[in-house]
């Protein structure tokens, strides 16, 4: 067993990273660029080239890769010589900001800037704000005679100056492109990797990835969790009463209500709910906009037609799949052996037909939780719920792509995980797997 | 003791609803059986054996039901009775035994759960006191170590030991009625003697009126005192066992002893004789007799009267218009058997050797369990279904493999042909080191070695029609020119005795029969020098296995080619060989011409094997030479001697340690065996 | 010479009944096949609903009475009238027309992307199948990393990174489907080669190519098609949520998902133009559904 168990991790672990390089492949290598996106059609080649430097697009792809995964703060320090850490500060209610900061042996944080061919310090104070000092006499030179200095810049990089070199770096923000002389000719955009947690920052949100995930799929596991509870047991008592009547018109009618349900597109189910119950009856509201965080504790009917219109497809799914599980088990020779031996109907069913025709549907159930997150993706679109799904789709149309990238990743996880723990669980009721 | 019937059937018709219309499956059944009698119900597949027994407990599916005739058991009616009465009767007073003991135990539950519920259903017993009566039934069924196996799930069983967990449930609550349906059929010749042994134990017994259905004879002969012989849905003879084997009066009956291959019959010494045709479906029958297409003595009347079940004489009823004119035609068959010549062989006086195999392993790589075992962590293992495996052909002789399920003779076949690859070891075919699998091979040498295959359903491809596969063949090899290829199909169908209609037909239009001659056509078109041919006829049923033996030994006549049979009936491999080897895990154990392997002295295993064999004869007292335990791994086969874990003359210490020697008995018998010549010829079968 | 005749004759004898009976025997099955669907009500009331759509379809310029294109300032989000039979959307286009016109445009892309993704499926399928080993393990890890997205997801990234056209929409479905096929492929492959006429066929020393394809590929066709007909269900499926979400077919195109993410924010107001389209693809994909379905169970029945 716990030679399974490990073997079922490795499995794992190596679809993740065919996974992690999959959705790394299509988001940045595609036609598309990320610069391209940002900036529009109107940027100068100068600007573009710029911008493609200080994000590290110039980087080659496997640099890129390992970086994104795990990160390249351990690649920037042998260049600056010094350890490299980032802080964390609490800005406002919502959003904290993050910067990168060298530490000198004395314990001082410090980044560095190049203003009129001058190397300066910036030394962080207790209160957050920073000191200057001049630093020319840190320049190093190099064979040629070339003056150089590796260090960190203000925008959270690594970067390398070189004395006199009047590179020119373009910036962009709402009051349109900046420009600055003396940048740096060489950047390493610094990040602790999505494996350590830091997914990079959002383009559209201007904050941490990371920070938006963790705020959003608390919302989605509670329309998840809440769809699953509703759904699963429903299923199942109907797939066994369809079962058990094989042929007969209850069966029929069930298995009709689940070929509709399983088959309508999610959005389809979603918006026909909504004309109902919300423009018909009036009963329910149409949309699952939260004005606060607690808006769900405030007004639990907010989350009534997501969890519904989630957990509808479901339930169509499932019940077929466990009807034709216990019809199929029924059918079987050893629950004939069971009534030829004189059981009643009722522990027949209990004690024979149930863990038997139990197993399928419960692999089954976790194979289709790709297809249930996938579910969660649209109905969150369709009520607009504050969710992860929401957010990748806004990411998508947005190509915001660190944020695709890192939520895709964790929506992966998650289904990836959720199909281990429901495989451990099959071999534990299937004695056929935990005796052999 | 009393001899009221426990169960009675009269004129018992069942009748299924299809979607086209109603069928009756089984129309006019009747007999009886009374306390401490057994009935054995024996007929090919499709003849509504099992049908009879599930209408007893009235257990027929949703679409079939009890259309007519009474069901008594004990006098009592069965039929139209409430489910909660037939649920009190079931696994209580009338209980069953069933084919698949695999399938028919829930897989997910203890062994003492199910034997327990029906003790708790039934009589109310505690769980305690319910296993404790469990233990004493398992017991009752010899099984080994029952505390144990109490605990244990389905699967941790082996077959042999599952039916007599099965068995043990049937008795559990002392039933008046035991119907067992094929319960040795999925069970190896060695496994099935050992069950048989014990079903006539508990018969003795218990007195357990018993409804014994089965396709085997010998199996019918072993433990029934009377048979009813059923055909296409009805009774077509019914008699004491004696009567039934010594003076059959039913042609159908006749037939059936006569398709039989003969364990005691060497080579050349019988022909077969097949019933032609197949079992008609109960939705298609013929008119008149239902036997009549079939029926090498139809007269034209027997198409025209459906002839009723009379009674011939005292306690034997026949179902045939004209038993009355023959009342000794088995003799009238008999002589004409006698002036038939065995076909004539065309031999070699001085044959070559065509094929010779040295040592041959065959292996296969047991998956690795742990992560590690792919970055070579893990030491490889491998399942040795063949080791060190020796033999030699000569041109025109015919060479049987036998050995139980999983004792490496398929394995083997197929290396020799190349379908598997060679662990280590030689093979030479015509001089040509064939070592290699079929894709390194020539077409010349392909040609050469051909196979005939054992599932009649996997043989053909169902795409395609009988016709272009073996037109495949012949243009693949260039065997004729292209446009000729047609008109040699052809003449192959008409070698397999089929008519040159078939060309176009699809696979699943054919029955088993006529799609293993279409194989046997396939394998011979490239018109080979050596036929492996593995299981052939173990799919069919008995009345073709006898036509389509007898044709594959009329082609090996003719053409003089050099044959392999594995099987696992020994009767076939006597019928059809002129060598036979004996295989034991992997291992060949003895190896000589069949009229010495087949007679004593010989290795134990052999010894064994040949008592297991059922003999479709009444009179015969079964040998008690029984082998115990299961099969060991082929991963880990024991040391020394394979046999030695469960060899019932096992000597000691050195069978464990020691690899066997070979024994030369003279004239190319050779036994691997501890036992010096002299002490085998000593053991007592 | 004289030896000859009889043979040729013989053969030309033979040749045309032997393609009568192959004619047959393909009428046969033909039959065989409409007895299976009929069999099955499930079935019939797919068809008959896979059928109404193809026909609204192909006809689509025959039934309406504008085109999908044309706007009508003067009257916008309105409902039903003799003008226009389902009233029009939120830039006065005739609704009826675009969803007939949307019907073809689900109907060509569905197949298509299915399609596309049964070649894929099939070429990696059967080598992998058949060869097993590393080749299997190699394609198979890469298809489970593929397998491990939510196919919705799988498709957002790709049309976000590519952009959002009916090539792209293709394209992205059947990278979708590919693995999917792959292993049906492959779990039939590993299970037909097993079988003695794919023995007998290398026993007549057949290169592998032969074997794949003329023995084991034919034989996959019974589960292939019913496959085939539910992947065209889940491809109108997920063209249609596709468009919902705002990445399917490029707008002014008729497009169903399209039609209800435009008319979703007007929902109040006008509810035609959503419930049209959302029932024209949950009609469409249900009909497709339980044609497949019953298709399956009916064959299932008879093996």
């Amino acid at each position: 067993m716990a030679r399974y168990v490990i073997r079922r991790l490795m499995t794992m672990l190596l679809t993740m990273l065919l996974v992690s390089i999959i959705v790394f492949a299509i988001v940045e290598i595609a036609p598309g660029n990320v610069a391209r996106n940002m900036l529009g059609a109107f940027a100068t080649p100068q600007q573009e080239e710029s911008m493609r430097q200080q994000l590290g697009l110039e980087r080659s792809v496997i640099v890129r890769y390992v970086s994104w995964l795990f990160g390249s703060d351990w690649q920037a320090e042998p260049k600056v010589g010094l350890p490299l850490r980032e802080t964390v500060s609490q800005q406002g209610l919502v959003a904290r900001s993050r910067e990168w900061w060298a530490v000198e042996p004395n314990g001082d944080l410090v980044q560095w800037d190049v203003q009129e061919s001058q190397l300066i310090r910036l030394v962080r104070q207790p209160d957050g704000s920073t000191h200057k000092q001049p630093a020319d006499q840190d320049w190093k030179v190099d064979a040629s005679g070339q003056a150089y200095f590796w260090g960190v810049d203000t925008g959270n990089r690594a970067a390398e100056w070189i004395r006199g070199s009047k590179t020119v770096e373009y910036t962009y923000d709402y009051s349109g492109w900046q420009e600055k002389v003396d940048a740096p000719v060489e950047y390493i955009p610094l990040s602790k990797g999505l494996l350590r947690g830091d997914a990079g920052m959002s383009l559209r949100y201007k904050e941490p990835v990371s920070e938006v995930i963790g705020r959003r799929i608390t919302n989605s596991l509670i329309l998840a969790a809440l769809a699953f509870l509703v759904s699963i047991p429903t299923a199942v008592l109907l797939g066994l009463i369809a079962g058990l009547n094989e042929g007969r018109l209850i069966d029929r009618i069930i298995s009709i209500a689940g070929l509709i349900t399983a088959g309508s597109p999610d959005f389809a189910t979603g918006i026909l709910l909504i004309m109902v119950f919300a423009l018909w009856l009036k009963v329910l509201p149409g949309a699952a906009v939260f004005t606060s965080k607690s808006a769900i504790l405030k007004d639990p009917r907010l989350i009534v037609l997501p969890v519904l219109t989630a957990g509808l497809v479901e339930v169509g799914y499932v019940l077929r799949i466990t009807r034709s599980s216990v019809v199929e088990v029924m059918n079987s020779p050893y629950v004939r052996t069971a009534i030829l031996k004189g059981l009643s109907y009722r522990q027949v069913v209990v004690r024979h037909v149930l863990q038997n025709a139990m197993m399928a549907p419960i692999t089954v159930i976790m194979l289709h939780v790709n297809w249930f997150i996938g579910g969660l993706v649209v109905v969150e679109s369709v009520f607009g719920y504050p969710g992860l799904g929401n957010f990748i789709l806004n990411a998508a149309l947005y190509k915001d792509v660190y944020a695709i990238e890192a939520a895709s990743m964790v929506l992966i996880l998650l289904a990836v995980g959720t199909q281990l723990i429901a495989d451990l669980i099959y071999s534990l009721i299937n004695p056929r797997i935990r005796y052999t | 003791m009393d001899q009221s019937p426990i169960l009675t059937l009269k004129n018992v018709a069942v009748t299924y609803k299809t979607r086209k219309r109603d069928v009756d499956a089984v129309r006019d059944v009747s007999f009886e059986i009374s306390r401490g009698e057994n009935l054995g119900l024996v007929g090919e597949s499709g003849c509504g054996k099992s049908t009879v027994a599930f209408s007893i407990v009235n257990f027929l599916g949703r679409n079939g039901r009890v259309t007519g005739g009474d069901i008594l058991f004990k006098g009592e009616q069965l039929r139209d009775r409430s489910e909660e009465d037939l649920r009190k009767l079931r696994g209580a007073d009338i209980s069953m035994v069933y084919q698949e003991p695999m399938s028919a135990l829930n897989p997910s539950m203890r062994i003492q759960d199910q034997l327990a519920e029906s003790l708790i259903a039934h009589r109310g017993f505690t769980k305690t006191a319910a296993f404790a009566e469990s233990v004493d039934a398992l017991k009752i069924v010899y099984m080994p170590d029952p505390e144990a196996v109490m605990l244990r799930y389905p699967h941790q069983l082996s077959g042999g030991q599952q039916q007599r967990v099965l068995i043990a449930m049937a008795m559990l609550n002392n039933p008046s009625l035991l119907i067992m349906d094929e319960p040795t059929t999925a069970l190896d010749v060695t496994v099935e003697a050992a069950v048989l042994d014990l079903i006539a134990e508990l018969q003795e017994r218990y007195h357990t009126a018993t409804l014994y259905i089965s396709h085997n004879l010998g199996v019918v002969a072993r433990v029934s005192h009377k048979v009813a012989v059923m055909y296409a849905g009805e009774i077509v003879e019914l008699a004491d066992t004696r009567t039934i084997y010594r003076s059959p009066m039913h042609p159908y009956t006749m037939g059936l002893m006569r398709c039989l291959p003969d364990v005691d019959a060497p080579k050349g010494t019988r022909t077969l004789h097949p019933i032609q045709g197949r079992v008609p479906s109960p939705a298609n029958l013929p008119a008149g007799c239902i036997f009549s297409p079939r029926c090498e003595l139809a007269q034209p009347e027997c198409s025209l009267q459906h002839p009723q079940l009379v009674e011939m004489a005292p306690g034997h009823q026949v179902r045939c218009l004209r038993s009355l004119d023959w009342k000794d035609a088995k003799m009238i068959w008999e002589m004409e058997e006698l002036a038939k010549e065995p076909c004539p062989h065309r031999a070699d006086p001085n044959p070559d050797t065509v094929l010779n195999v040295e040592q041959a392993k065959v292996y296969y790589p047991v998956p690795f369990k742990t992560v590690g075992g792919i970055f070579g962590l893990e030491k490889r293992r491998y399942v040795r279904a063949s080791d060190d495996v020796s033999f030699s052909i000569r041109r025109g002789r015919t060479l049987g493999i036998v050995g139980e399920s999983g004792c490496g003779k398929s394995t083997l076949a197929k290396a020799i042909v190349g379908l598997e690859p060679l662990y280590a070891g030689k093979v030479d075919f015509l001089g040509l080191d064939i070592s290699k699998p079929v894709d390194k091979r020539t077409q010349a040498t392909i040609k050469e070695l051909q196979m005939v295959f054992q599932d009649p359903n996997g043989v053909l491809n169902p795409s395609y029609s009988v016709g272009d596969q073996i037109a495949f063949s012949l243009r693949r090899f260039k065997t004729v020119p292209a446009d000729q290829v047609h008109a040699e199909v052809e003449r192959l169908l008409q070698a397999v005795k089929l008519d040159a209609s078939y060309y176009s037909r699809l696979p699943r239009q054919l029955s088993g029969g006529e799609k293993q001659r279409i194989g046997i056509a396939r394998a011979i078109s490239t018109n080979p020098a050596m036929l492996v041919c593995d299981e052939p006829v173990s799919a069919l049923d008995v009345s073709v296995q006898a036509a389509v033996l007898n044709l594959a030994l009329e082609i090996q006549r003719s053409q003089n080619t050099t044959m392999i049979l594995i099987s696992h009936d020994l009767s076939s491999v006597r019928f059809f060989a002129d060598d036979v080897a004996v295989m034991y895990l992997g291992r060949v154990v003895e190896i000589g011409p069949c009229e010495t392997v087949y007679r004593p002295p010989n290795h134990p295993y052999t010894t064994a094997l040949l008592a297991a064999v059922p003999r479709p004869d009444p009179d015969l007292t079964p040998s008690h030479i029984r082998l115990s335990g299961r099969v060991p791994s082929a991963v880990n086969p024991p040391a020394g001697c394979r046999f030695n874990t469960r060899c019932p003359f096992k000597i000691g210490a050195i069978c464990q340690q020691q690899e066997p020697p070979r024994r030369d008995m003279g004239n190319g018998h050779l036994i691997f065996c501890h036992y010096t010549p002299e002490d085998l010829g000593k053991l007592k079968a | 010479m004289g030896t000859e005749n009889p043979a040729t004759a013989k053969q030309i004898h033979t040749a045309p009944s032997a393609a009568l009976t192959a004619l047959k025997g393909y009428w046969k099955s033909v039959r065989d096949l409409a007895q299976v669907i009929f069999a099955s009500p499930t079935a019939v009331i797919g068809l008959t609903l896979v059928i109404l759509w193809v026909l609204i379809a192909v006809f689509a310029p025959l039934i309406t009475t504008h085109t999908p294109f044309e706007q009508d300032y003067k009257l916008v989000n309105k409902g039903p009238s003799a003008l226009h039979l389902f009233g029009t959307d939120d830039l006065g286009r005739d609704v009826w027309a675009r969803v007939a016109y949307g019907a073809r445009t689900i109907l060509l892309l569905g197949p298509l992307s299915v399609l596309v993704a049964f070649a894929c499926g099939v070429a990696l399928g059967l080598p992998a199948g058949y060869y097993q080993g590393w080749v299997d393990e190699v394609v198979m890890r890469i298809l489970d990393a593929f397998m491990a997205f939510p196919a919705i997801l799988l498709y957002m990234i790709i049309i976000s990174a590519v952009g959002a056209s009916s090539f792209n929409v293709v394209i992205a479905i059947a990278i979708g489907g590919t693995p999917g096929i792959a292993r049906l492929v492959r779990a039939l492959t590993m299970d037909i080669r097993t079988r003695e006429y794919v023995a007998a066929a290398k026993l007549c020393g057949e290169p592998d190519i032969i074997i794949m394809l003329r023995e084991i590929l034919p034989n996959c066709r019974g589960p292939l098609i019913v496959d085939f007909l539910l992947r065209i269900g889940y491809a109108a499926f997920y063209i249609g949520t596709l468009g919902f979400l705002g990445l399917g077919l490029p707008p002014p195109t008729p497009d169903w998902g399209g039609m209800v993410q435009e008319g979703h924010s007007h929902m109040t107001t006008n509810v035609w133009p959503v419930l049209c389209a959302t029932l024209a693809i949950v009609t469409l994909v249900i009909g497709l559904n339980m044609f497949a379905d019953g298709l399956r169970e009916e064959t299932m029945r008879y093996q």
